[in-house]
């Protein structure tokens, strides 16, 4: 058993290892990590490189995948790579849930049959308030696409990522998403970051290594502890959290990445239910 | 002005953040650090090639400034040049070392001018280092000790160019000795 497996299987090292698709997206969340925008430039990974490891994920005993952008279903050939995706390790991936129109959901199929999930952004209960933060329409189009998905057999999880939510509109928020056809064990509320665009909004909460799960996560430009590390921030990618440069051969950032989780004194685990 | 920007605490990676531990780590581990994978076998190899080690500051400032000056290092020879001097070397040895006169001058000792013979033959290159200049040499050190005085050479060729290349800025401490002391 590999080093990396061991870890995992103890525990000591989060088993999901998150692949950046893309930068780019035709959203502009005022909380975006990475300042994604439709004009951002895309540093996509690449079909054949994300493919590559994703292999030598699993051979080194990684348990699961991410997959995050950007919008990553921006990606002409997202739908068949995540089916190809889904054949070697279990796959969730995210989506803002507002570029699934009918011919794409149809070559989402597949993935009824494979462990895939999507995880779509939705934070709030209403309209106007979840479209002050992600843009127009966007309520409309994502309550549109979830029960689409639902109804192919593509598993759906929504994200709620918010400043504050008191029990009334979390409770509105659940109502809603039941409605929608996904239950309760996959709805995750979590805070919003304070890095990227954020920073600029003052919004959320800080978060470094202590307070974030150590998930490899891989962009175009190295590796990183936690799809919150490779953030944007005036036009720059911040490094605070950059493991290595080199993200293939995979086992590189992953040693790293282990000898960094092994370094921590005890009790050090992350804080914040950032997920 | 440098050739690439110098990674600064706040942005400094994982691996990199013991270096910035103390303050400002010195423009080398800020360039490094931009990949902190060649940060982390980089500097604990030049502290085994340059640092203390089995051969005395001396000697091993001898080899350092005397390539530096070979390969024009403007970065290398400032620094190098404080350090030179703090290790003990005269005024007139670290004026020779940094050249162009002739190391005779200050250099007396059969040993050390074998030793400077050859860091200017390894440093100057390219092609075969005459054996002439490696048997003087070793008249005066163990294999060990020439072992370890050629990697020191190469070393200080890598830190050379690479401090060239990268335009890297003498620090203001170094550069305000320099100013007291009358160096260029």
């Amino acid at each position: 058993m590999s080093p990396v497996a061991e870890a995992v299987r103890d525990g000591v090292l989060p088993g999901r290892v998150w692949l950046y698709a893309n930068y780019h997206c035709n959203l502009a969340c005022t909380y975006c990590l990475t300042e994604s925008y439709p004009g951002a430039g895309r540093r996509e990974l690449g079909e054949r490189r994300m493919l590559a490891l994703a292999q030598e994920a699993t051979e080194l005993g990684f348990t699961a995948l991410g997959v995050t952008g950007g919008e990553p279903f921006l990606l002409p050939y997202l739908p068949e790579l995540l089916a190809r995706l889904a054949g070697i390790l279990p796959v969730v991936c995210l989506s803002n849930g507002t570029v699934f129109t009918e011919r794409r959901l149809e070559r989402l199929r597949p993935l009824a049959e494979l462990p895939a999930q999507i995880q779509v952004s939705l934070d709030r209960p209403e309209p106007d308030a979840n479209d002050a933060m992600r843009g127009p329409e966007n309520f409309r189009k994502v309550v549109d696409a979830i029960p689409r998905l639902v109804e192919r057999g593509v598993r759906v999880r929504i994200a709620t990522t918010v400043q504050a939510i008191d029990d009334e509109e979390r409770e509105r928020l659940c109502g809603l998403h039941r409605r929608l056809g996904v239950p309760d064990a996959d709805h995750v509320i979590r805070p919003i970051v304070r890095r990227g665009r954020a920073v600029d909004h003052g919004l959320g909460v800080d978060a470094g290594p202590a307070d974030l799960p150590a998930e490899l996560t891989i962009t175009t430009d190295g590796a990183f502890w936690s799809p919150f590390g490779p953030t944007v921030h005036g036009g720059r990618l911040d490094t605070d959290l950059l493991i290595t440069r080199t993200t293939m051969p995979l086992r590189v950032p992953a040693a790293a990445l282990l000898r960094l989780v092994e370094a921590r004194p005890p009790g050090s685990d992350a804080q914040l239910n950032i997920q | 002005m440098t050739g690439v920007q110098l990674v600064q605490a706040e942005q400094a990676p994982l691996l990199a953040r013991r270096y910035y531990a103390n303050g400002d780590p010195g423009p080398i581990v800020a360039a490094l650090a931009h990949v902190p994978e060649l940060l982390e076998v980089t500097m604990p190899f030049l502290d085994a090639a340059l640092g203390p080690s089995a051969v005395d500051a001396r000697t091993k400032e001898l080899v350092i400034l005397r390539t530096s000056a070979v390969m024009g290092c403007r970065y290398c020879i400032q620094t190098h040049t404080v350090v030179a001097r703090n290790s003990g070397l005269s005024v007139a040895e670290v004026a020779a070392l940094r050249g162009p006169q002739p190391l005779e001058e200050a250099f007396t000792d059969p040993r050390e001018l074998a030793l400077l013979r050859w860091v200017e033959a390894v440093a100057a290159g390219p092609g075969p280092v005459p054996a002439a200049t490696r048997t003087a040499l070793q008249r005066h050190f163990e294999d060990p000790e020439v072992v370890e005085l050629t990697l020191l050479v190469g070393a200080t060729l890598l830190l050379n160019r690479f401090c060239t290349a990268l335009e890297l800025p003498t620090s203001p401490k170094v550069l305000r000795r320099l100013a007291a002391e009358g160096w260029a």
